[in-house]
């Protein structure tokens, strides 16, 4: 196949600092986004386990908006919509995208925050109770070392899903490593060459974190549940 | 309610709703068809007990999944056209709206082969004792017994795939399939260049191009399909549980 014998594999190389700088810039909105979400969680997941009033009810209605709509509407809305609103809302390319894939990632780790601490038996809040805890130290000995292990495998698959959204950022034209790929595509038609880029890099990302999660699925396992 | 709009909201409006609403269901609806069909079909496939094709599956399963929807939809829009020439296959030159369908296709029949293999798995054994029993051979039995009652079980994720696709059909916009994310789009751009009356000379619109208003109303507009079916999913989760 010519196709196949045309692969230029020095081409990738020629251009290995333009796709290792988008790499880079996909990295760290991740990072950002990552943990951002991580820290939304936490404190929505506790609040709505918890029922804190006003907060969580806050809190369903930011997940509910955010769950049942596209994130490219979000990230157009953020994008094209923020700054229209106010000068006070005009910042660079680079805060919205983290803010994008952060709020994203923000709501369904929520939930899975709040199904994590739902999920701990309540005869073990009891017991701290009977053993003289407050409510707060309650939550940060028992409800939140125990609940985050139940809630790890799906707050990793979130945050995989943020890192894969990160890719939707080429809509708005942020040089992440699928904008720069296709920009390096459109110049010089070395389709198969960029569209290998793009899959090998996004599949070992994806694969060596689902990796991690069974690693740490087994290395945490609450004794109970094995 | 439209005739209280401003005035530039209205062909923006009746654009979204007519020619973005009608594409968005045909991405959605046709992906979440082929989804389906290919996703149970090789679901059920899983469950067989011969490697190779455990395997071929699993990597299928796996690719799909792992790759963002959008690689995938640009795989197919850049990537099948080059192997057209050389193939003789015309058809491999897909148009946009047809890389997003099967791009969406490929990944929503990942998720519901998963779904499936779960659902066909947890079908007791017996089952499939007495339907063999009964002479029926591994398609009739599965036909006939196993996946009616694992269909069943099948439907909250189906529902949920439902939601995901028609949210991800907003992806097509990024090849300017108008649906409804490009029809908004392209209403901003309008807006944002005046128009000259031909007669009195008279510079009108430009300057704002409304993004805010128009692109949360497809916010809105996305929530309200999307909300009650989430709830229905929930709510089917809570009636098959048991």
């Amino acid at each position: 196949m010519t196709v196949l014998a045309n692969f230029d594999w020095s081409y990738i190389w020629e251009h290995r600092d333009e796709l290792r700088h988008g790499l880079r810039l996909t990295l760290e909105i991740s990072a950002i986004g990552i943990a951002g979400a991580f820290a939304i969680g936490l404190i929505l997941g506790a609040a709505r386990a918890h029922r804190i009033p006003v907060i969580s009810q806050l809190a369903a209605i930011y997940v509910e908006l955010i769950r049942n709509t596209p994130i490219l509407v979000q990230i157009f809305l953020l994008f094209f919509g923020l700054p229209r609103l106010s000068d006070h809302l005009k910042f660079e390319p680079f805060t919205y995208a983290w803010l994008a894939v952060m709020i994203w990632g923000g709501a369904f780790n929520t939930e899975n925050f709040r199904a994590g601490f739902e999920a701990v038996p309540a005869r073990y809040r009891e017991a701290a109770f009977a053993l003289g805890f407050t409510r707060i130290r309650t939550f940060l000995n028992i409800t939140l070392p125990i609940g985050f292990r139940i809630s790890l495998p799906s707050t990793i698959n979130t945050y995989v899903s943020v890192m894969k959204n990160t890719a939707l950022l080429t809509a708005v034209a942020i040089p992440e490593l699928t904008n720069t790929a296709l920009d390096l595509l459109s110049t010089d038609f070395r389709t198969w060459e960029m569209l290998f880029v793009l899959a090998a890099t996004y599949l070992a990302l994806v694969w060596a974190l689902s990796g991690l999660i069974r690693l740490l699925e087994r290395r945490l396992a609450l004794p109970e549940s094995t | 309610m439209l005739d209280r709009l401003p005035h530039w909201a209205e062909p923006v409006a009746d654009y979204i709703l007519h020619t973005g609403v009608k594409n968005t269901l045909i991405i959605a609806g046709t992906s979440v068809f082929l989804s389906l069909v290919v996703g149970v079909l090789l679901g059920t496939l899983l469950t067989i007990k011969f490697l190779p094709i455990r395997a071929a599956i699993r990597s299928y399963i796996e690719i799909w999944r792992g790759l963002p929807i959008i690689v995938t939809i640009f795989i197919l829009f850049f990537g099948l056209p080059t192997l057209a020439d050389e193939l003789h296959i015309e058809a491999l030159r897909l148009s946009e709206i047809k890389a997003a369908i099967l791009g969406l296709s490929l990944w929503g029949s990942a998720q519901i082969a998963e779904a499936t293999r779960g659902a066909v798995q947890s079908i007791p054994r017996e089952q499939h004792e007495a339907s063999a029993a009964l002479g029926f051979g591994w398609v009739g039995r599965h036909v006939n017994v196993i996946l009616p009652q694992a269909l069943r079980r099948l439907l909250p994720p189906l529902v949920s795939l439902s939601v995901n696709v028609i949210q991800n059909s907003t992806l097509a916009q990024i090849l300017g399939v108008p649906e409804i994310l490009e029809t908004a789009e392209r209403s901003t751009e309008r807006l944002s260049i005046p128009t000259v009356d031909p007669v009195t000379l008279e510079v009108e619109g430009g300057g704002d191009n409304h993004a805010f208003e128009i692109y949360g109303a497809v916010f809105v507009l996305f929530f309200l399909i999307s909300f009650p079916l989430t709830r229905l999913a929930a709510f089917l989760e809570r009636r098959l549980v048991v």
